[in-house]
């Protein structure tokens, strides 16, 4: 007998067919995987098990018996826990608080609460997570957000007098982690298993599912592909599932060598949290950023993009030379950014498809600068949608109704639609589908073919290793080696990531 | 169907009034000596409310407009008794509204004070000078020359109905044309787009190199000047000028975005929606009025209908 079923799942957003009949089950003791595109469901299918969006139509049944989901009361009083992508925490309570966050506190005698007791329960909780290296009197706000995810997952794993968890479901847990800070919640996910509890485990990594999950359910477009014994199928009969079609490589091979000028020249640029930095990025080049989280990766893509401050240090990108100016003035000189947070940073969701491309643009589809020439910018807002083949109704299209992978496809459209010279890229196919990921790998070797040159950090090796000329490998903020990515393994590159030994790394991240 | 009762839920409830008065008023609310009438009451309110829709649109407020309004029409009618020629008095006083909104706009894009605070402070400031300049006296009578405040009096005349002569109103076409620049500005023009990508996500547009700073110190400039705009034409229309007399304008304005707002999708402050929040305002004023309901219970109806309009846009939104 199922711990869960789910039979007969529909949901229409708006005319929409978001869920068409979709069945689930998951056994008592299973890691089970949902996977399947952005688009494909997978969000709102959790949302219906959480209470948070209401089903057209869903049968469910806990073990065996028919239940109902109202609301997210219901779901915990079912036994059912969510550890969500987007996190929910509260930035000015400490790590203790939010661990015990709709819980009741430890209270001493007068029924004032006891902090000490709180601090010790906080601690245990995390400790069951392999970690000890957050104070859980310290502010959540001061946290990164990979710290900030494992604080929810111990939270998450917390059983309180309310009821025992069950099944526990998570969306993409491992986005935000370190290779070794996951390895730890897989060993905790296994232990979970063994004592009979299950879990849904939402992800796009296809080795965490095929190593960690015992079965694993297909979506796409809205249905169920199949529901398969992770043994009896391959990660890549999952793309195939997944996507309908055949990925014959993951990363297309460049269409032209890169060239030798340089168009980007960065001497001793230097910002917050940052060394002084030094590189050459070539026309024609895809040049990676790679480090272990939080080592400065991003904050030189937003130093170039004059998202940040810089302190000291001169770039030259063709003719000008200079320190960086702010934003504005890096669009227009032709240096594009796309962000790290699509959603956050990188789209106006409540806007059209079209004015979000020519945001950074707007003096070039205007008359004068002043008034909006609005044909020829729904003409360019289509002519650069297709190129990054976004799949949408038209150029009116608000971004919030768009996919997560063809929201990152606006993105891209908007950095390119100004024909830049350098484009920044701040983990671009995270959180994105299969087939829009390798959308997004075409589109950047076309570009760079043309005499783009690509600057991209990342933490997904693979796809530095697949898409790189050259590697810059950072280290607490300074530039340790730049390495060339033909040849060049995982293994290798992970190892300059920690300065070549591993152990001394690993024990002080264990201490502080 | 939903959809639709969502989105023009204002507008339906627009008729409605209207339906409502012109069956219990049938000879006088649907003339159109009444509207234009209506027209000419509310012509300062649109004008504010209209100046409002900018800063709305960046998700920015401004509490000050009312005392904004005030301190204008003191300016000017001080100007006048001190033999001011109307030209320069008026150019003055929409200077000090166009400083004023560039007061706000330095505190809360340079300085960084939340808008609320910010704009709470000025309401006080502005509202002090205009008593401290007017010394808390009604300016008025022979003071105020009769060209100023004969602009408020006169119109274009339309022809005659029977014996009624219909005129549109000089306030009325001036508070239209208020409307039109406002529209010109926010939908066809980059400086209004920018505005509405920052209200629609900050980050996300000064990562696409919008100046915010600078763009918010405008819109705050701009919304000042409209302020002053709409504290000239009060004190035309009642040719004088008290340190108070604007002061019902913010939240009636604020209110006129607000039923606006529902009237969007996303929520977006749009100034043609705008203009229809003014109306729903005016419309219900006049009707109420002419049936000689007292005037706490007018306020009392605003009041409901604002929540009414709001509290059901959102709940449609939460159950879609």
């Amino acid at each position: 007998m199922s711990l869960l079923s789910l039979t007969n799942v529909s949901k229409t957003y708006a005319g929409v067919q978001a869920l068409r009949s979709v069945s689930l089950a998951i056994a008592t003791g299973e890691i089970h995987a949902l996977m399947g595109e952005n688009g494909a469901g997978k969000s709102t299918l959790i949302k219906i098990l959480a209470g948070v969006v209401a089903a057209d139509t869903a049968d469910i049944a806990i073990d065996g018996q028919p239940a109902t989901i109202d609301g997210p009361g219901d779901a915990f009083a079912h036994g059912l826990r969510f550890i969500h992508q987007e996190l929910n925490v509260v930035p000015s309570l400490s790590v203790a608080e939010n661990i015990f966050l709709g819980r009741s506190y430890p209270r001493r005698l007068g029924g004032l609460i006891d902090w000490d007791r709180l601090a010790d329960a906080a601690r245990q909780a995390l400790r069951r997570l392999g970690i000890s290296h957050i104070d859980p009197r310290t502010k959540m706000a001061r946290l990164g957000v990979g710290d900030r995810m494992l604080v929810s997952i111990s939270a998450a794993f917390l059983d309180s007098g309310a009821g025992t968890a069950r099944l526990y479901v998570m969306d993409e847990p491992t986005a935000a982690l370190t290779g070794e800070e996951a390895e730890r919640l897989f060993t905790v996910l296994r232990e979970i298993r063994k004592a009979g509890r299950s879990v849904l485990y939402v992800s796009h990594r296809l080795d965490e599912v095929t190593r960690l999950c015992n079965r694993v359910t297909v979506l796409r477009d809205g249905g169920v592909i199949a529901t398969k014994a992770m043994a009896e199928t391959s990660q890549d009969d999952i793309i195939l599932m997944m996507i309908g079609r055949q990925v014959n490589e993951a990363y297309p091979p460049p269409l032209a060598p890169a060239g030798n000028e340089v168009a980007l020249a960065v001497r001793g640029l230097q910002g917050d949290g940052l060394d002084p930095l030094s590189f050459d990025l070539r026309k024609g080049e895809i040049l990676g950023i790679a480090g272990l989280a939080g080592a400065g990766q991003s904050e030189v893509l937003r130093l170039l993009a004059g998202a940040d401050r810089a302190h000291r240090g001169r770039v030259q990108l063709g003719a000008s030379e200079g320190p960086p100016r702010g934003l504005a003035t890096a669009w227009r000189s032709g240096i594009a950014y796309v962000p790290r947070e699509r959603r956050s940073e990188g789209l106006v969701l409540t806007r059209p498809i079209s004015d979000n491309i020519t945001l950074p643009h707007l003096a070039r589809f205007s008359r004068g600068g002043v008034f909006l020439a609005r044909r020829q910018e729904q003409a360019a807002a289509r002519a650069i949608g297709e190129n990054v083949r976004l799949k949408a109704r038209g150029p009116r299209q608000l971004c919030r109704e768009l996919s997560g992978g063809n929201q990152q496809k606006v993105v891209f459209a908007k950095a390119l639609s100004g024909r830049p010279a350098v484009l920044l890229l701040d983990e671009p196919t995270r959180g994105v589908d299969v087939g829009a990921k390798f959308d997004i790998y075409a589109l950047i070797r076309e570009w760079s073919a043309k005499g783009m040159a690509v600057l991209i950090a990342s933490s997904d090796f693979p796809e530095l290793l697949g898409m790189c000329d050259r590697i810059l490998v950072m280290r607490d903020g300074a530039i340790t080696t730049i390495l060339d990515a033909e040849g060049l393994s995982e293994a290798a590159l992970l190892d300059h990531c920690y300065g070549r030994s591993r152990g001394s790394v690993t024990a002080r991240a264990a201490a502080g | 169907m939903t959809t639709l009762l969502r989105r023009y839920g204002t507008l339906i409830g627009f008729a409605a009034i209207v339906i409502f008065f012109s069956v219990s008023l049938p000879d006088t609310f649907l003339t159109a000596r009444n509207w234009l009438n209506i027209s000419q009451q509310v012509s300062m309110l649109t004008v504010v409310a209209a100046a409002m829709t900018i800063v709305m649109a960046m998700g920015d407020f401004d509490l000050s407009v009312g005392s904004m309004a005030s301190l204008a029409g003191v300016v000017v009618a001080t100007l006048f008794v001190h033999d001011f020629p109307v030209w320069a008095a008026v150019a003055i006083a929409l200077l000090v509204g166009l400083a004023g909104g560039a007061i706000n706009g330095v505190l809360v894009s340079l300085i960084g004070i939340l808008p609320f605070i910010a704009t709470l402070a000025t309401l006080t400031v502005f509202s002090g000078a205009a008593f401290l300049i007017s010394g808390g006296k009604t300016i008025f009578g022979r003071d105020i020359p009769r060209s100023f405040s004969d602009f408020a009096r006169n119109g274009i005349p339309l022809g005659t109905i029977g014996d009624q002569k219909l005129t549109l109103p000089y306030l009325t076409i001036l508070a239209l044309a208020v409307v039109a620049v406002v529209w010109v500005l926010m939908e066809q023009t980059t400086f209004g787009r920018r505005l509405y990508a920052i209200g629609g996500n900050r980050e996300a547009a000064r990562l696409s190199g919008v100046r915010i700073r600078s763009l918010r110190l405008v819109a705050f400039s701009l919304t000042g000047f409209g302020a002053a705009v709409a504290g000239l034409m009060y004190a035309s229309r009642v040719a004088s000028a008290n340190p108070t007399q604007g002061s019902g304008l913010m939240l009636s304005a604020i209110a006129a975005v607000f039923l606006g707002m529902t009237m969007s999708e996303e929520g977006e402050p749009r100034v043609l929606a705008t203009l229809i929040g003014v109306l729903v305002l005016g419309a219900l004023d006049n009707g109420l009025t002419q049936m000689s309901v007292d005037s706490y219970v007018r306020d009392i109806l605003v009041g409901v209908i604002i929540i009414a309009a709001v509290a059901s846009s959102s709940l449609w939104k939460r159950f879609r």
